[in-house]
């Protein structure tokens, strides 16, 4: 009896496992909602947003959506670009609003934008209270880069071209990007070009925003596991701010190393192909034969 | 001793009449499809003459073969350094042209020309491009020495000579010529297979022919410049190389290759030869007059008990090591030491041997009178018509001695014989050709036996395939035992 009891207690209690197991989850899965939000919203939205705290690199985004309908929100976010292209009218006109910059695609399941929605209206107190008055009309750049010794700018000038390495291993700068600043070599031409960035991005606070979580799919990619240290942020941003405010001052060669480089390199590879080659067959064997036939006709 | 068993053939060049038919036979099995009409794998030559590809056996030209390399040997063309140099351009690869131009005739012109004052006529089409074109040269374009001052003259194997030699050669009461067929040699130390950045090409464990697997084949055609015989040839349709496959899988069914089958002059010959293949480097780096010597040396002797022993030990099968003392190409190249070689200078250690052709003597012209009678039926061997220097060009890398000897050899047999059908020489004269050459009569008789009237049998030794047991060297069987039996096959990616 007592053993029979025993091997029924067993069974028992892991029967009591699996169902609490099943709760689990089941607890789990239901709660998608404001505080997963939250942590989605810091991961892929704070690069250019904030929520009450007024304009950043993109709008303020307190009470969006109430302000907007919510299949338009999806619309924009899932691809900004192509709503834009539709002629939909507040979007051209936010794209105008933001120099034409058009916000990255951010492909997100319904339910992660729902939760990040949901968290958006939890922070906005009260309908429609957050018109354009109310918001601060920009942040005021911090702006350590100011007052940046020569030394920091140094230090991010060789991050950028790649000189000096990320501690991490991430790409330098220059392999995707272009600024035109004297003593840089023309950089890459498959992302924008950072030439003004400083300013169009919301000065310190937003280039460090998007260095510390990159929001654009290609460099999210490029950046993975591969992050950008404080020190490295606070020098790119000084060298930067250096190169956006020296603009003017540029001399915009005419002599492109790259284009000229290459050329005259191009010239040398194939003078040393012909000297390497200098010895080869050239004609076929029989030309001497094909020659004297067609002359003795 | 590492042996192994080759396949390997003897051309008599006594017996060629220059028919072409066994290059037929080949086209009409192997070559005969869009990409490989400039193919022939089994060609045949006139010699002297430049051949096909013209001037093939210039390897300042193709640099194909090896080359002596203090103690061993490396690719004249190829190999890491100067296969990656040309790797994308090789300046020494053939070019169509070299070959030729393969054209067939717009016949329906014949039938369907309006009427007219002239005869229609229909006009060659290239079979690469498919537009009319200019016919301008063939595979066989110096048959029987057509063309000569474009062709016989350019012969590279002339160079050695000197001028005077050169220019006897070409009077009209010493002209003569002979055929040289050629085939893949299947060589113990291919160069193509040594060439190939893609390992496509091997040589098979259980006979030694050479093969290209297809599905591995990338193009690279270092095959085509490396091979010193311009055996191995790019087919421009399917973007692979192909070569000789010696009819492997007639071999594999008992039959003999197709070009051997049809030979009209019954000059082809084939059998298993043992030889051991720790020998192949050194016996590829020796100088060049004991290259024939050496290379003798690998085959060895199939009724020696030690070679059997250690044949066997190498999975070598019985049946085979009969073959090989069956084999009527052990009796010609090792026994009777009639066959030579062609090229051996190229040291690929080519399994195709020749036995040399014993041409007429030479006529002379005094006061206007032609003469080709001598003192005896047959002059000596140095006075043959074409110069020893130029055969031992050919086939032992200008070693007259071997050639001479050879020579020797055969008009022994010719004495004998002759004394024995017809009786009309001084039985002196017989023998001392024959103690000469230290032939005795049987000897002599069994060479004249498989020379001229050898049954099928007899010229064929072809060893039981055992693919049973070779499937084995390549792939464990019993990992698809118990599947269907069929397996499925890979067509390659541009088609065949």
């Amino acid at each position: 009896m007592r053993i029979i009891s025993k091997r029924f207690l067993k069974t028992n209690s892991g029967k009591m496992a699996s169902l609490l197991l099943v709760c689990c989850f089941l607890a789990s899965s239901a709660s998608v909602s404001a505080q997963d939000g939250a942590a989605i919203f810091k991961q892929k939205c704070s690069a250019c947003h904030k929520i009450g705290e007024g304009k950043f690199v993109g709008p303020d985004l307190m009470g969006v959506t109430t302000k907007r309908s919510e299949e338009w929100l999806f619309k924009w976010v899932n691809s900004s670009s192509s709503l834009i292209a539709s002629g939909d009218k507040d979007a051209v006109a936010i794209y105008n609003e933001y120099n034409k910059m058009a916000m990255p695609d951010q492909p997100l399941p319904d339910t992660e934008l729902k939760s990040i929605f949901a968290f958006i209206a939890s922070k906005s107190p009260g309908a429609v209270s957050a018109s354009a008055d109310t918001v601060k009309k920009s942040l005021p750049a911090p702006d350590a880069s100011l007052t940046a010794t020569a030394e920091q700018i140094e230090v991010g000038k060789n991050l950028f071209t790649g000189s000096n390495a990320f501690i991490n291993g991430g790409a330098s700068c220059i392999s995707c990007h272009n600024v035109n600043y004297n003593g840089v070599i023309p950089g890459g031409l498959l992302a924008k070009d950072l030439t003004s960035v400083h300013s169009r991005m919301g000065g310190d606070a937003g280039l460090m925003a998007i260095l510390n979580a990159p929001p654009f799919p290609a460099m999210t990619q490029a950046y993975n596991g591969k992050p950008i240290t404080e020190q490295e942020i606070a020098a790119l941003a000084a060298f930067l701010y250096k190169v956006d405010k020296d603009t003017a001052n540029q001399i915009v060669s005419a002599m492109d190393p790259l284009l000229y480089g290459g050329v005259t390199g191009a010239f040398g590879l194939f003078v040393l192909i012909y000297l390497l080659w200098i010895v080869r067959k050239k004609n076929t064997v029989k030309k001497d034969i094909y020659e004297r036939q067609v002359k003795s006709i | 001793m590492d042996i192994r068993s080759q396949v390997c053939m003897v051309f008599h060049l006594d017996k060629c009449i220059g028919c072409h038919t066994c290059s037929i036979a080949c086209k009409n099995i192997w070559t005969d499809r869009k990409g490989a009409e400039y193919m022939w794998w089994n060609n045949v030559e006139t010699k002297p003459g430049t051949g096909y590809p013209t001037k093939w056996e210039n390897q300042d030209i193709y640099k194909g073969g090896w080359e002596k390399n203090g103690d061993t040997v490396s690719l004249k063309g190829a190999g890491k350094f100067k296969g990656l140099k040309n790797i994308f351009h090789n300046p020494h690869m053939p070019v169509l042209d070299d070959y030729y131009e393969p054209w067939t005739y717009k016949y329906e012109d014949l039938f369907t020309a309006p009427e007219g004052d002239d005869q229609p006529t229909a006009r060659p089409i290239s079979l690469v491009t498919g537009e009319h074109m200019d016919v301008q040269a063939g595979p066989n374009w110096d048959d029987d020495m057509g063309g000569s001052p474009d062709y016989a003259r350019q012969d590279v194997n002339l160079v050695k000579l000197s001028a005077a030699e050169q220019e006897s050669m070409f009077q009209l009461e010493r002209m003569t010529f002979h055929y040289l067929p050629r085939i893949c040699n299947h060589c113990l130390n291919p160069a193509c297979v040594a060439s190939c950045p893609s390992g496509a090409l091997y040589k098979r464990g259980e006979d030694g022919i050479v093969l290209i697997n297809q599905e591995r084949c990338r193009a690279w055609r270092m095959c085509v410049t490396a091979c010193p015989y311009k055996k191995s040839y790019y087919n421009w349709n399917t973007g692979k190389s192909e070569k000789c496959v010696l009819c492997y899988p007639r071999l594999e069914s008992g039959q003999a290759p197709a070009c051997f089958h049809s030979c009209v002059g019954r000059i082809r010959y084939l059998g298993v030869m043992l030889y051991d293949a720790d020998k192949i480097e050194p016996a590829a780096s020796v100088s060049e007059d004991q290259l024939v010597d050496a290379q003798m040396d690998i085959y060895l002797d199939p009724f020696d008990p030690e070679v059997i022993r250690q044949a066997r030990l190498n999975g070598i099968a019985d049946s085979t090591i009969t073959s090989a003392q069956n084999s009527p190409v052990y009796k010609f190249v090792k026994i009777w030491k009639l066959a030579l070689p062609l090229h051996p200078e190229f040291r690929t250690l080519p399994n195709l041997f020749y036995v040399p052709a014993l041409l007429p003597t030479m006529a002379t012209v005094s006061n206007g009178v032609y003469d080709s009678t001598s003192q005896s039926l047959w002059n000596g061997v140095e006075s043959n018509r074409l110069p020893m220097k130029y055969l031992a060009s050919l086939f032992s890398a200008g070693n007259t001695g071997k050639i001479v000897d050879v020579m020797k050899r055969l008009m022994a047999v010719r004495l004998h014989r002759r004394g024995v059908t017809v009786g009309d020489l001084n039985s002196a004269e017989i023998s001392t050709a024959m103690n000469e050459v230290h032939m005795d009569a049987d000897t002599a008789n069994a060479i004249f036996r498989l020379t001229a009237l050898a049954t099928f049998d007899e010229r064929f030794v072809i060893p039981p395939a055992h693919r049973e047991e070779s499937i084995e060297m390549l792939e464990a069987t019993g990992d698809v035992k118990g599947n269907t039996g069929f397996g499925f096959k890979e067509t390659p990616a541009r088609g065949l």
